[in-house]
């Protein structure tokens, strides 16, 4: 498990994992590498995979609330991200609202729906909760293929690639990708405002232990649902994103188990319970297996997941605190004393 | 005066086993109530009945007069009740200061008046040295001395110490009792479950001794001593270890 850097942070040392709640140079650093990376312009090859990196790293942030932080471990976040897209395209095609209203809708109905699932696992632990995460996300996704005077059921539903700005439909992949790397930002905004408050210690305290927790007088089920709605919101919003992005939802990829999965492993690389972890996880993650599936897909069928899976099992293997923690230990070691 | 702490006729039944048999008695505000009696008799599901963990079967629990019983442990605490853990339940993987910053946040939303207020119970039970260690590599000693510190973040009106000597050097216990000791004078009333019998003999103000879940006596330390049923039940062979 990761360890969360609780005695880190003293002045005047080099550490990539700061006090909680404050930002490091190699944080900085990176956010304005992405900056620039966008504000260059994007050669064609590069614009899918960095908006893509961008959005799972939004994703992996918001699921590192409940997972990372919370330990709230789930394997139906896809539920989440596919009530936001579905929520601003139903608005948006039905009811003709724009999209920037629609993600706030999303967010709020992806949110409610975590609140929900936090209440009815009250007295799930571990196993039990994850297993039932994967169970709600598989209720929803089976809601949405046979409900589909709503949803467009297996045929899904489309939005017209007509570029406007009114209806979050845009002209460039690069902006998109700058459209992603804002929501890369509220997302590690928010996680850092997390950990600077007394919500961000109630997260810790009950994934330590719930009985000590309740002895301090925080409640902890208030707790686990405020981590699942906030994480559920963030990712909801990331299914508005993505919708606006890839034009097509249904139900078969947006809310699969595997995207669930993916939302649990880029954190897990990266390093849980760390605002930078997630992002690191998707950055190496992403592209990896983007690259992976366009020079290896065609070539021989599933080979770019052998090869992508063998990298999880070493990273996982010898990087059991991601690579958040391992690069924080090289860079102690490398301090000055 | 009036109690602070009433519990009335309380039961507690797992199964078909009765843990806690109609016990009753009063804690007044500037006690150190004392809570004895031999493995298995009951104490500390009385404790977890009386910090609102598990519901008493039968009875009732009255805080300042008014009825609690059936509260959750977050609504005690918040009301004034602290607890430690028999076994300690450190926040594993944050630093000590952090683990104690955590009930502190009970009183207190700044961040600053938090730790300030930690580092004032952390020097109190001894841990200023382990401010910032990890929680995961203390030691059992340093670990009931967490709980202590913990319990007393809250800024409770009434503290329950669930062996708290337990694992600790007897030089340890000596700088904790008088720490203990001194809680009443600061506003804190205390009822303490301890095995450690001459720690807690010579600090308690009035002692209550269970065994099989009844309560067979109740007085001052050196009466409860030369109390026959006690000495059967619990003290023969024990004191003479003390």
């Amino acid at each position: 498990m990761a360890r969360v850097a609780a005695t880190g942070g003293a002045s005047g040392r080099i550490s990539l994992l700061p006090r909680r709640g404050q930002m490091s140079w190699f944080e900085i650093a990176l956010l304005l590498a992405c900056v620039a990376w966008v504000g260059v312009g994007l050669a064609p090859s590069l614009a899918d995979v960095t908006v893509l990196t961008f959005l799972f790293a939004g994703l992996a942030l918001a699921w590192n609330i409940a997972g990372g932080y919370a330990g709230l471990i789930s394997f139906g976040h896809a539920a989440f991200f596919g009530i936001g897209a579905y929520a601003s395209t139903i608005l948006l095609l039905s009811y003709d609202l724009t999209p920037w209203i629609g993600i706030l809708v999303g967010a709020v109905a992806a949110a409610i729906a975590g609140s929900v699932l936090a209440v009815i696992c009250a007295r799930l632990r571990g196993p039990f909760f994850i297993l039932s995460t994967l169970a709600f996300a598989e209720v929803v996704r089976i809601g949405a293929l046979n409900w589909s005077s709503l949803t467009g059921g297996a045929e899904g539903l489309s939005i017209a690639p007509m570029p406007d700005l009114a209806n979050m439909v845009l002209a460039s992949k690069s902006a998109y990708a700058a459209l992603m790397l804002c929501y890369l930002g509220l997302a590690f905004a928010v996680t850092r405002g997390i950990e600077a408050s007394r919500f961000g210690y109630y997260l810790l305290a009950i994934r330590d232990s719930d009985e000590a927790a309740a002895a301090a007088g925080i409640n902890p089920l208030l707790v686990r649902t405020g981590a699942m709605a906030l994480s559920a919101a963030l990712t909801g919003i990331g299914g508005t994103l993505f919708a606006q992005y890839f034009l097509y939802l249904d139900p078969t990829y947006v809310i699969s188990p595997e995207l669930s999965f993916q939302l649990a492993l880029l954190p897990a690389v990266g390093g849980l319970g760390t605002a930078i972890g997630p992002v690191l996880g998707s950055f190496v993650i992403t592209p990896l297996s983007e690259l992976l599936r366009s020079y290896l897909g065609n070539a021989a069928t599933g080979l770019h997941l052998v090869i992508y899976s063998l990298v999880l099992i070493v990273v996982m293997l010898y990087f059991p605190s991601g690579i958040a923690g391992a690069l924080d230990r090289l860079t102690r070691r490398k301090a000055p004393p | 005066m009036s109690a602070l702490l009433e519990v009335r006729n309380i039961s507690r039944s797992f199964g078909s086993t009765r843990a806690v048999d109609d016990v009753s008695f009063a804690v007044r505000e500037g006690e150190l109530l004392g809570l004895i009696g031999p493995n298995g008799a009951g104490k500390s599901t009385l404790f977890n009945v009386i910090a609102g963990v598990i519901p008493p079967t039968f009875g009732e629990i009255l805080l300042n007069g008014a009825v609690v019983t059936g509260w959750k442990p977050y609504a005690m605490a918040r009301a004034g009740v602290a607890r430690t853990f028999q076994i300690p339940k450190p926040y594993r993987q944050l630093s000590v200061v952090e683990n104690v910053m955590m009930s502190a946040f009970l009183r207190t939303k700044s961040m600053a008046a938090a730790r300030e207020l930690a580092d004032t119970v952390l020097a109190d039970v001894g841990l200023t040295a382990y401010r910032e260690t990890a929680a995961n590599v203390l030691t059992v000693g340093l670990l009931k001395r967490l709980e202590v510190a913990r319990a007393l973040a809250t800024r409770p009106k009434l503290v329950l110490f669930d062996e708290i000597m337990a694992g600790l050097t007897p030089t340890e216990v000596g700088a904790m009792t008088e720490m203990v000791a001194g809680l009443p004078a600061r506003g804190i009333t205390v009822i303490w479950v301890e095995h450690v019998l001459y720690a807690i003999m010579k600090t308690a103000t009035r002692m209550v001794v269970l065994n099989r879940g009844k309560l067979i006596a109740e007085g001052s330390p050196a009466a409860v001593a030369r109390d026959p049923e006690v000495v059967k039940a619990y003290l023969g062979e024990e004191i003479e270890l003390a």
